[in-house]
């Protein structure tokens, strides 16, 4: 009787298509044997609250409603996890936190809503938070993870997982226009060799980064969406566990942004037919992965069909436009239990699953209602506007169903085959059981002695040649980034349209405003020094975001983390303190947190024991760009103008691509002085409007002598740079002036006539004219005083940086 | 009363780049209606002095790009096309136009297919305007930069020598000024004997304003108005030539 199941000992089949779970006897190892069985990745407390709703509801659950719960408090759609109580210390302090979340993210934000009114106009409870552009239209971002997908199959995980996010988009209020996408990604080296790998069945990073940049690319571009903003590390950390973000922005007329289903409405559906396809993707990904996973779990990942989207796209913005939506969401994880659940959830209603169009017959109940089949969007419409809707579905060729329709009972109710195969009452739900965690962080670094340059030049060479620097050239021109015909600063420009640019910025149909996207992400900081990574992050994102032309008072940002095992003590640790660092950058930038997503449990057990990634966190955000005017790009523009440097360089060489080449493990992470950054950021805001700064390039990865070959491969010109002047500590080493990545500096160049004014914008704040452009020859000089640190053609440099990735990919 | 020129853009299920086709022809001053191909039927082209297929990807192009376009084209309106190209309409095709265009026999012969390098390519590209006369590239110079971004732009005929004919002949308006996409003879955009149908697999539509260039200082030195990028000039172009012959 070895194949006795444990569903053969408790269920009870009325029918076919559903079972009833008897549960009410079940202790807790066999609640949870009966979780493990159905994937539900429900603990055994998660299981035992489960049991004794049911008690008090004086009857036994049917595997659809389990199901159903599952789905709600699965990590994925609740985040149980950044709600927990923990238990945290820190170098020995203790301290409890009450809910992440809470604490450091929603009231964080809602307390800078309060200073700004009127800016952010819907945060957290829909899909996407909108900021406001002008009066009448506001812009939203949303970024997502699918890690676990693209690591078993990259092509269709992150195919979907761009699609997943554009859906979120186009149920952002009542439907936001995709304008401009993003994608991050973190994998294991290129050239990583396959003995590095310990265990059977994990894809070479290589091929998974090929996958994943293709997948981005044929949803992207087929939905006519342009890809314009991203990044991507590389590090052994990420070769098991490869970390895939793709965010969309999008823009909504303002008086769109608030829906409401309300009693009497229709529910209907649009876009794709459902499947087997995507059972579990919400669960799946709320466990850790490991070889079996990349045998068993193919079933949870899906196929994507951009054109079935585009099609839904249309018909949603012609619908909106019309005034025929109530309400909208999409069906992203846990399919249509999740979108009708969270559209009936005040209401209740009732949905039939007997007029969901299947792509094969047989499916059971709960196949059809958790089913991720792509390119579905849940609707709430009046009931006299549904021939109205069904004529745009045929004038788009998109497949509308009616789902049932919303009662005002508060039950959500679910029936096949005539029988009610679900009734829950979903307020009853949100209570999942609070999780108590422990979580640890002890000092990492330690002030080490800056290792003596002897050849700063070949340094130079070496970074722009790391995997960290080189030109994304070949996977950017893969996507179409200008498609929709808005994109004003490109991933590339300058004057030979293949330099690298901070941020990119996109004029927004209807308005004089533009926006401007940004991400930044630094794992190898958050290694040694996560609350050093947390406000260092913000700190990019902000930087680039002003150095593109942004107000510094109107961007909002979104967090996006990436988590090992958070039972873990000290990787939730490391957690807790990134999440301070952003934390208390968001408040001093007055930047608050509008959207967010957390993905746990990337950890993945080899036959060398379990490989987790680093905490990562990926800051992503917009900002709002005055004027077409004010949008200024990264790369040098003339022969004949100043550079100068906003900014105060530290000592400390930690987290920076020269460390992690040298061996310097455990070096000091430099800290971001957040008063003074906001304070510098809103003078360079000063001086955009009065139209002083020719180009800017923000100092990151590689430091500063890698920011300004960057800005010199426009090839516009050479560089005289003198670093005699750098506002910088007293013990700062020639290594960390070089290549040192302090955050908060921006290499501007300006023409001699505004030196002058620019440099009273600046005054009390650290602040430098380090040398000019020079039209006689096209090397990059720096020196300090009578040293020559190096002199190196700029040709040179570009050739390597430029080369560094196409030759792998 | 000023009657302005009319011009309808075919929408298939994939096509992405209507709406800006649709704002940059309005810049120049035709009025324009974006008709989705589930709708369409031959009246709907009566009084229409242009007919665009814009850019994007129909039906996924997931067959060779531009023929599923083509099969429901041919069923929705037949030889309408034609008959409204012989009775003095304008047409013009960019990227996924100029492929459907192509696949309807609406140019000389010639296919897209996948690009040498394998990819998909997002880039500038400089061009060579080899038919100045053309009602599309009149306002043009001798040589220009436009966007491309598509992974089957590489233009072929069934024998080398009939693309070497198209040079020739005027038919290879368009030319690439390097090897972009292994298309032979670099050519970049046809026309047809009549000269009022014309494809190009650049897109003149992402390049209508000064700041849309990926140099800031782009114009320095280009003279004329500064604001305007070339594709202002190819539509305006079209513009003139539609409304001088409507009269």
């Amino acid at each position: 009787m070895s194949d006795q199941t444990i569903l053969d000992e408790i269920a009870e089949a009325p029918a076919d298509h559903y079972r009833i779970l008897k549960i009410s006897d079940l202790d807790g190892d066999k609640l949870l044997e009966l979780s493990k069985f159905m994937h539900l990745s429900l603990s055994k407390e998660d299981m035992l609250a489960v049991q004794e709703i049911y008690k008090g509801w004086d009857r036994e659950p049917t595997d659809v409603e389990l199901e159903v719960i599952a789905q709600t408090w699965s990590e994925h759609c609740k985040h149980r996890i950044f709600g927990a109580d923990i238990e945290h210390e820190i170098d020995g302090e203790k301290e409890s936190v009450k809910s992440l979340f809470k604490t450091y993210i929603y009231d964080v934000s809602h307390q800078i809503f309060d200073s700004k009114p009127g800016f952010v106009l819907s945060a957290f409870h829909d899909n996407a938070g909108f900021i406001k552009l002008d009066e009448e239209q506001a812009i939203c971002l949303k970024a997502e993870t699918h890690n676990h997908p693209s690591a078993i199959e990259p092509y269709a995980g992150a195919n979907t997982g761009l699609g997943g996010v554009i859906r979120d988009i186009l149920g952002a209020g009542k439907g936001a226009k995709p304008i401009g996408s993003l994608d991050v990604f973190c994998f294991g080296s290129p050239d990583t060799s396959m003995d590095n790998i310990k265990a059977d069945d994990v894809l070479h990073p290589l091929g998974i980064m090929r996958g994943v940049v293709r997948g981005v690319r044929d949803y992207g571009n087929r939905m006519g969406i342009p890809t314009i903003s991203g990044a991507i590390q590389f590090d052994d950390s990420y070769i098991y566990n490869p970390l895939v973000y793709c965010g969309t922005a999008g823009v909504i007329p303002i008086k769109d942004i608030d829906k409401k289903v309300e009693a009497g409405m229709k529910i209907i559906a649009v876009g794709g037919r459902t499947g087997r396809d995507g059972l579990h993707g919400a669960t799946f990904s709320s466990a850790a992965l490991d070889t079996e996973s990349h045998e068993s779990d193919q079933q949870a990942v899906q196929i994507g069909n951009p054109i079935e989207e585009k099609k839904a796209a249309d018909f949603v913005l012609a619908a909106r436009d019309k005034q025929l939506i109530g309400s909208i969401t999409d069906c992203g994880a846990g399919g249509f239990s999740s979108a009708c659940g969270e559209m009936l959830e005040e209401c209740g209603g009732t949905i039939i699953l007997d007029n969901i169009p299947l792509k094969e017959p047989g499916l059971v109940s709960w196949e059809v209602f958790i089913s991720e089949s792509q390119e579905r969007m849940v609707l709430a419409v009046a009931e006299s506007d549904l021939p109205a809707l069904q004529e745009l579905a045929d004038l788009y060729e998109t497949e509308m169903t009616i789902l049932g329709d919303a009662d005002g009972s508060g039950i959500l109710k679910v029936t096949h085959h005539g029988e009610t195969v679900c009734q829950l009452d979903c307020s009853k739900l949100h209570d999942a059981p609070v999780r108590q965690l422990k979580a640890k962080w002890e000092k990492k670094t330690k002030v080490i002695e800056a290792p003596v340059l002897s050849n700063p030049g070949a340094t130079l060479k070496e970074l722009l040649s790391d995997f960290a620097i080189v030109s994304r050239e070949p996977i950017i021109r893969e996507y179409d980034h200008e498609v929709q015909g808005n994109t004003v600063l490109k991933p590339l420009a300058g004057a030979a349209g293949d330099a690298p640019q901070d941020a990119a910025v996109m004029r927004i149909n209807g308005s004089d405003r533009l926006m401007s996207m940004s991400v930044a992400i630094l794992p190898e900081w958050g290694k040694t020094d996560p609350y050093a990574m947390g406000a260092a992050c913000v700190d990019e994102c902000m930087r680039q975001l002003v150095a593109s032309g942004a107000d510094p008072d109107r961007i909002a940002i979104l967090d996006n983390f990436c988590v090992g095992n958070p039972e873990a003590e000290e990787e939730l640790g490391a957690l807790v303190e990134t999440v301070k660092g952003i934390a208390d950058a968001a408040v001093a930038y007055g930047a608050p947190f509008v959207s967010g997503k957390d993905s746990f449990y990337n950890y993945f057990e080899t036959e060398e024991g379990p490989v987790s990634i680093p905490v990562t966190i990926l800051i992503s955000g917009m900002g709002i760009v005055e004027e077409s005017a004010h949008v200024t790009g990264a790369s040098l523009r003339r022969d004949d103008s100043l550079i100068a440097i906003i900014g105060h360089t530290s000592a400390e060489l930690g987290g920076s691509v020269f460390a992690r080449q040298t061996g310097l493990n455990d070096a000091e992470v430099p800290g971001t002085n957040l008063e003074e950054a906001m304070k510098m950021y809103r003078q360079y805001y000063r001086a955009i409007q009065e139209g002083l700064i020719l180009s800017a390039h923000d100092v990151s990865e590689g430091g500063l002598a890698v920011t300004l070959a960057e800005a010199a491969f426009s090839g516009k010109a050479g560089l005289e740079i003198d670093l005699c002047s750098l506002p910088m500590d007293d013990e700062a080493s020639k290594a960390a002036m070089l290549f040192g990545e302090s955050p908060s500096r921006i290499v501007v160049e300006v023409a001699p006539e505004n030196l002058e004014k620019l440099a009273a914008l600046f005054e009390g704040l650290p602040f430098a004219c380090l040398g000019r452009a020079e039209a006689d020859h096209s090397n990059l000089n720096i020196v300090w005083g009578k040293e020559t640190l190096m002199n190196e053609p700029i040709d040179e440099l570009k050739s390597l940086w430029k080369n560094g990735l196409a030759q792998y990919y | 009363m000023e009657e302005r020129p009319c011009a309808v853009l075919l929408k298939f299920p994939g096509t992405n780049c209507d709406e800006e086709t649709a704002r940059a022809l309005e810049a120049v001053g035709f009025v324009t209606e974006v008709i989705p191909i589930s709708v369409l039927k031959p009246e709907k082209l009566v009084g229409v002095s242009l007919v665009v297929l814009s850019g994007g990807f129909s039906y996924g192009d997931y067959v060779m790009a531009g023929r599923l376009a083509r099969l429901v084209t041919e069923q929705k309106v037949g030889e309408t096309l034609k008959e409204f190209r012989d009775n003095g309409g304008y047409l013009l095709g960019i990227c996924n136009g100029f492929q459907i265009l192509t696949q309807l026999d609406l140019l000389p012969a010639g296919s897209l297919v996948e690009n040498t390098s394998g990819r998909f390519q997002c880039q500038w590209v400089t061009l060579k305007n080899r038919a100045p006369e053309s009602p599309f590239l009149s306002g043009l110079p001798e040589s220009f930069e436009f966007p491309i971004a598509h992974a089957e732009g590489r233009l072929v005929t069934t024998e080398s020598s009939e693309a070497a004919g198209y040079l020739e002949s005027g038919a290879a308006a368009l030319t690439y000024s390097t090897d972009v996409n292994g298309s032979f003879e670099q050519i970049a955009g046809l026309q047809d004997e009549s000269g009022r149908v014309f494809g190009l697999m650049p897109h003149p539509e992402r390049f209508m304003s000064q700041e849309d260039h990926y140099d800031p200082d782009w114009s320095n030195g280009q003279g004329g108005d500064e604001t305007r990028g070339s594709g202002y000039y190819l539509f305006r172009s079209l513009y003139d030539s539609v409304t001088s012959t409507s009269e």
